[in-house]
């Protein structure tokens, strides 16, 4: 489908098309064909299917799709049925595949490979569910997707259409509602009512800080410029974070919704995406996405006939942590190398070329559209009073259902840990967790029944920050990992001052001297005096976290750094220097779970 | 330095330092609290040398003038040292411990007893507003016709966007597979920058090198996940198959292997990346099979 898309009756033409794409009448085989899955194969398994589809005479379309999210059952394929459900494969091979299809042939479904069945999905954005034709039988022998224990407390807003529509096809994201809120604020609403509507729903950043959205706005509307810019900030560095790709791989049109809506509202006429250059096929879809949208009257001159024009560029970046800081992503989108800026003033009032700058994180830009869709009082709804919405957490390291999960607010880790995750690989002791970005360090297990949120109240809360949470089992070392942060933060300092450059080297030897065997209880006196200095030194964020990592993680865990130092001991078996009680019985270590499988 | 044998006569209590950089300064401050006489010999005008003109000293970040001012006025004010300056030492005879220099000091064109610093002489100095600027950069060696063309695709592709310096840094490295330095020098020129600029830039981004890489690029993940999940076991047998170490390229320039701050791939730890391409949760076992595939 071509031709610009201008009005309702546009948006409903191309729905239908959509639609016919999204549900055909014939047999629609989904590949799941983000990083994830194609790290693990994916394009072997769609190459199958396609030798499959030939071989068996099947009436057929293949396509491919973001992620799901359940990244542990990976590589995943799912079966659009003629006139029945959603199947999900999970564990695919190209000879399941064909072994599948084969089956498919002769009638046979062969449920034992499938994960779960798909009764209906709830288009977000405008609140509809479209539900799959339902078929007695021995389909209803597995499981519903909403009965899973990964799904059930799951609320999809941002990660809406991921997993659900081919990324790369426009009509499919508009039938299911993307770009209806671009609609309606940019016809039916005054800029000044986009943002009250923000700011009632009480929108806060996703990328760690959680600025309420609404404000930031309000402040870039009200700074008198002649030019002003959105930025959607992907430089999502954070390691262990990795749901900024997920919906750039899976729904890229959410997030240009979302920046238009905010060019509107704030009155920006040129956008820019900052995407890492770890993530080409982010980039690549996120580009073919603009391409599209500008086909067809969704961004450049005149959308909607309002007269409103808006341009996205998309920017990679270079490999560097630092550039995910938004004053540095501003020097560096600007060419420079990406050193912060001190604040204030503000990029809301001073950013890319001292203009009145709008930052949001990917799945900020990619939450606003549903707000203008479906009220401010909907969103509100969802997670806590502090903070309506929700969010995305990527589960991983040693728990069961690793992947992305998007919750409300207000979650206790012990749900996410032990529901959602469904508890740690090999049903082994969890250790500790190492959530919210590298900067919050390690945290033990005591935090198990605290919810999660954007502020730290009274210590009832653990923060969001960046939403990856990492768990740890028995077969981690606290120290270890303290200095594998540590280092991090030495590799990454951009050098600009003094304490952040030094301090975290200096935190680093003496963690090394610690896992080496040769610390001294002095050392952990002048680890966290050098910690807190460093931490109120430093110019930009960056620097004042850092320290974090050290002091969080001494804090929860100082039994193992002072056995480390006063027995020479490393319990986990992880530090060389030091005895490990794996190499005598063979009951705990890494080194001792693999010899007890092998 | 060992006195001289035949005279007999005693050696001379007096020293010559050749040089009033900061080197000289504190060499001349320790000579005269050591109870020496000193001759501090500059040839321009002022003492202090490049130190006196720099922000801060490398590696300690310390504030340069905050070190140097206080020997300045230390040797200013030392009765056993003499400074002169825009002076020359023109001969030097006799042996160690006795020698005899002669300096030859230039006319000032100021009485500087008379002078108090006010500045005044500076607006009409024939020198200093007639000089020139110093030359633009100039690379070594012209541009082959084959980079010329290829470096001002590039180039022009780019033209006057704002901020384009990183996007055009990307291309030439997508180009020649890295950037290469005197191609960074006639982009500069182009552009009327200094290539110092360039570098800083490519110097600063973790993606941007300036050697070649081998046919084959490996990534490891070196993010927390994956760090958690054994990434650390993954690299020493990479280390081991491929014979090199992270951030190093094999003899045969096959591999080039290196650590990344996460790949994105947090939930299929340990992963790694060649030319690109994804390998989650990879198996110890499998890295010499999967390397195969890439000759």
């Amino acid at each position: 489908m071509s031709g610009a898309l201008r009005n309702v009756a546009d948006f409903d033409r191309a729905a239908a098309a959509g639609l016919r794409t999204l549900y055909p009448q014939r047999l629609k085989i989904l590949v799941g064909s983000a990083s994830c899955g194609v790290s693990l194969g994916a394009p072997d398994i769609e190459a199958a299917a396609r030798r499959a589809i030939e071989e068996f005479r099947l009436d057929a379309c293949v396509c491919r799709t973001g992620c799901i999210g359940f990244c542990a059952k990976e590589p995943l394929l799912d079966l659009v049925l003629p006139n029945g459900p959603r199947i999900s494969y999970c564990h695919m091979t190209p000879q399941k595949t064909r072994a599948l299809l084969e089956a498919y042939s002769k009638d046979c479904l062969k449920l034992e490979l499938a994960l779960c069945r798909f009764a209906g999905e709830e288009i977000v954005s405008t609140g509809e569910v479209h539900s799959y034709p339902s078929s007695p039988g021995p389909l209803q022998l597995i499981p519903e997707r909403s009965k899973l224990d990964f799904y059930r407390r799951q609320k999809k807003v941002i990660l809406r259409n991921c997993g659900s529509i081919d990324p790369r096809a426009l009509d499919e994201t508009i039938a299911r509602g993307t770009y209806r809120g671009a609609l309606r604020a940019m016809t039916r609403m005054t800029p000044e009512a986009v943002i009250d509507e923000v700011s009632v729903a009480g929108l806060r950043g996703r990328g760690g800080a959680a600025f309420p959205t609404g404000q930031k706005w309000r402040l870039a509307r009200e700074a008198s410029a002649d030019v002003k810019y959105v930025v959607c900030n992907a430089d999502e560095g954070e390691p262990g974070a990795y749901m900024d790709r997920t919906v750039l791989e899976g729904d890229p049109h959410a997030v240009i919704e979302g920046m238009l809506i905010g060019s509107f509202a704030i009155g920006a006429a040129e956008g820019f995406i900052y995407v890492r250059s770890e993530y080409p096929l982010a980039i690549e879809i996120l580009e073919h996405a603009i391409d599209q949208a500008e086909k067809r009257g969704l961004l450049g001159k005149d959308i909607f006939g309002t007269g409103w024009s808006f341009h996205v560029t998309v920017r990679r970046g270079a490999g560097a942590y630092i550039c995910g800081e938004e004053t540095a992503l501003i020097e560096s989108l600007e060419g420079h190398s990406g050193e912060p800026r001190t604040r204030p003033p503000y990029p809301v009032t001073n950013g890319l070329w001292g203009k009145p700058t709008v930052v949001n994180n990917v799945k900020t830009w990619a939450s606003v559209p549903p707000i203008i869709t479906r009220g401010p009082a909907w969103y509100a709804g969802m997670g806590t009073r502090r903070t309506p919405g929700t969010t995305i957490f990527s589960l991983e390291g040693a728990v069961k259902n690793a992947g992305l999960v998007e919750v409300p607010f207000g979650i206790s880790v012990r749900d996410l840990v032990y529901e959602i995750g469904g508890g740690l690989i090999g049903d082994r002791p969890l250790k500790g967790l190492q959530a919210g970005g590298a900067s919050r360090g390690c945290l033990s297990p005591s935090v198990l029944d605290l919810a999660i949120d954007t502020e730290d109240r009274e210590n009832a809360t653990i923060l969001m920050g960046t939403g990856g949470i990492i768990v740890l089992d028995d077969s981690a070392c606290m120290v270890d990992m303290a200095r594998f942060l540590v280092g991090f933060f030495l590799e990454e300092s951009c050098g600009k001052c003094v304490p952040c450059r030094e301090g975290t080297g200096q935190m680093f030897r003496i963690l090394s001297r610690i896992c080496e065997g040769h610390g001294t209880m002095a050392d952990l006196a002048l680890l966290e005096r050098l910690a807190k200095s460093v931490k109120s030194a430093a110019v930009c964020g960056m620097g004042g976290m850092a320290p974090g990592a050290v002091l969080t993680t001494l804090s929860h865990f100082r039994g193992e750094f002072e056995t480390h130092i006063q027995e020479k001991r490393c319990s986990a078996g992880v530090c060389r220097g030091l005895v490990a009680p794996g190499a005598f019985d063979g009951k705990f270590g890494r080194h001792a779970a693999k010899k007890a499988k092998g | 330095m060992t006195p001289g044998d035949g005279s007999g006569s005693a050696p001379i209590g007096s020293v010559l330092v050749l040089g009033g950089g900061i080197a000289g300064i504190q060499a001349s401050l320790d000579l005269s609290a050591a109870g020496y006489r000193v001759f501090l010999v500059e040839e321009s005008p002022t003492i202090g040398g490049g130190m006196a003109r720099l922000d801060k000293t490398f590696p300690t970040g310390d504030c340069a003038t905050c070190i140097i001012s206080p020997k300045l006025v230390g040797a200013m004010r030392d009765y056993n040292i003499d400074v002169l300056t825009m002076a020359d030492v023109t001969s030097l005879s006799g042996e160690a411990g006795r020698f005899v220099a002669e300096v030859r000091m230039r006319p000032r064109g100021v009485i500087s007893s008379k002078c108090t610093g006010c500045g005044d002489c500076w607006t009409i100095c024939p020198v200093r507003n007639n000089a020139e600027p110093p030359p633009p950069f100039r690379p070594d060696k012209p541009l082959s016709e084959a980079d010329a063309a290829r470096l001002g695709g590039i180039l022009a592709r780019h033209e006057g966007q704002p901020g384009n310096i990183l996007p055009v840094l990307q291309e030439i490295q997508e180009s020649y597979g890295y950037l290469p330095r005197f191609l960074l020098e006639h982009m500069a020129c182009l552009w009327g920058l200094r290539p110092a600029e360039l570098l800083r830039v490519g110097s600063f981004y973790d993606r941007f090198h300036f050697e070649p890489y081998g046919r084959h690029l490996v990534e490891i993940c070196a993010g927390t996940s994956c760090h958690a999940r054994g990434s650390g076991k993954l690299l020493e047998k990479l280390e081991k198959e491929i014979g090199v170490g992270a951030g190093e390229t094999d003899k045969s320039r096959r591999f080039t292997l290196r650590t990344v701050r996460c790949l994105g791939l947090c939930a299929l730890s340990p992963a790694m990346k060649i030319n690109g391409q994804p390998f989650g949760r990879v198996d110890l076992d499998r890295v010499p099979e999967i390397l195969e595939k890439f000759a």
